[in-house]
């Protein structure tokens, strides 16, 4: 099916969205909650763009918006412009703290208010941590509250069981909000110590022993076969094909 | 996935050939990130003093490859033309399994980049083959590779049969 974007036509598949479309041809749209790994969740609201359907034109995440024959999107007029404005100035108020809703405060030259900064907050509820949680096959997190409330967090705030210390979640997060700290032989994330299994040839942690176990059963690798780091496993290699033990 | 058509090369390593000059790593790290700095480097070398053995390691694109196996959206996958396995960045959710399921090592999380690296033959012209001073990388035919390593095998076993007989 055909649509029109910015004034030119291009081809789109049954079941994309407009921002599927707009990635594909090149066309920028900005977003903060999007991910290639989950499509778009609409949670952000900063992919908006104005769709002409049918005579009528309004405003839309483009995200979550699927093509149909024939719509007309405009990515930038005065009206996305200034509801893209508002959601960054929102998002910057709830999430002050973070480094990149300053930085794209200032680049949308958002007007001053009365709103109150959250100063410690690095936050604006994304969800994409959730969802990396959710395909890891842990669904260790999940938003907590509701309204203004709203946060993500483990059950009841405690050390949660599914977690596996992989912090894909902060690695996703694009606000840098998720703290992980690896201090010696312990990683904590999410209110949870983990141990970390160091490596038996070298003697370096290098992961948890819930992260190792999650990839013995993916691949059916040997647990034995995985307790070593990704240096030591080269060197292991080395060895073998000269029919020694690496010094 | 998995079957390698009639033009697909593979990379051969041949640790007999191989100096230890760790020109490769350089080589590597400077066409992917354009800096020389071999922990950025996609291959490795190892050296055994003792023994006087040098080997370059990197990602042998295995057919059940373990990093694909273990991704849990689907980043790593096969690429039809140079037959790599490849990372999608913008798909990666840097868990790093695939990193602890590598039993070659060759897959690594980059923390200036915050991505996961690994040889991705240079979409088919890799750069460390065309440096490697002594010919111990070369990048041949699926078949040839093996042929070449058959008639070695063969050779070592006629010397062999020479020193019982």
């Amino acid at each position: 099916m055909k649509l029109i974007i910015d004034g030119k036509a291009f081809n789109a598949y049954p079941g994309d969205s407009i921002l599927d479309v707009a990635r594909r041809e090149g066309i920028a749209i900005p977003t903060l909650c999007y991910h290639e790994a989950f499509g778009g969740q609409g949670s952000c609201r900063l992919c908006t763009v104005e769709v002409t359907a049918g005579g009528r034109s309004r405003l839309v995440a483009s995200c979550t918006y699927p093509v149909s024959e024939g719509i007309e999107v405009k990515t930038s007029t005065p009206a996305v412009e200034k509801i893209r404005r508002n959601i960054i100035m929102v998002l910057y108020k709830r999430a002050s703290g973070s480094v990149l809703m300053q930085k794209l405060y200032r680049e949308y030259g958002c007007s001053e208010n009365s709103l109150g900064e959250k100063q410690e907050e690095r936050c604006i509820v994304c969800r994409l941590c959730v969802l990396a949680c959710e395909k890891m096959g842990t669904s260790a997190i999940s938003t907590v509250m509701r309204g203004i409330d709203k946060r993500v967090g483990t059950p009841y705030d405690q050390a949660a069981t599914a977690c596996i210390g992989c912090a894909a979640c902060a690695h996703i997060c694009p606000t840098g909000a998720i703290e992980v700290l690896d201090s010696g032989n312990i990683r904590t994330i999410w209110n949870k110590n983990f141990n970390l299994i160091n490596c038996e040839r070298c003697g370096q942690p290098f992961a948890t022993r819930e992260e190792i176990d999650y990839v013995s059963r993916r691949s059916g690798i040997e647990d034995a076969e995985l307790c070593f780091c990704e240096e030591c496993r080269r060197k292991k290699l080395v060895g073998k094909m000269q029919g020694f033990s690496p010094c | 996935m998995g079957s390698q058509s009639e033009m697909e090369k593979i990379i051969v390593v041949q640790p007999e050939k191989c100096t230890g000059c760790r020109t490769c790593e350089l080589v590597c790290s400077f066409t992917h990130t354009g800096e020389f700095n071999p922990a950025r480097s996609r291959i490795s070398v190892f050296t055994f003093e003792k023994v006087g053995f040098s080997s370059p390691v990197l990602c042998q694109q295995c057919s059940t490859a373990a990093c694909m196996q273990v991704c849990p959206v689907g980043a790593v996958s096969r690429d039809n033309k140079t037959g790599a396995m490849v990372v999608n960045s913008s798909r990666c959710l840097v868990c790093k399994a695939c990193t602890i399921a590598c039993p070659l090592g060759a897959t690594f999380y980059d923390h200036v980049s915050d991505s996961i690296l690994k040889c991705d033959l240079c979409g088919g012209d890799p750069e460390c083959v065309k440096f490697c001073p002594s010919g111990a990388i070369t990048y041949q035919e699926a078949g040839e590779a093996g042929l070449a390593r058959r008639k070695a095998v063969a050779a070592k076993l006629k010397d062999v049969y020479e020193e019982v007989s």
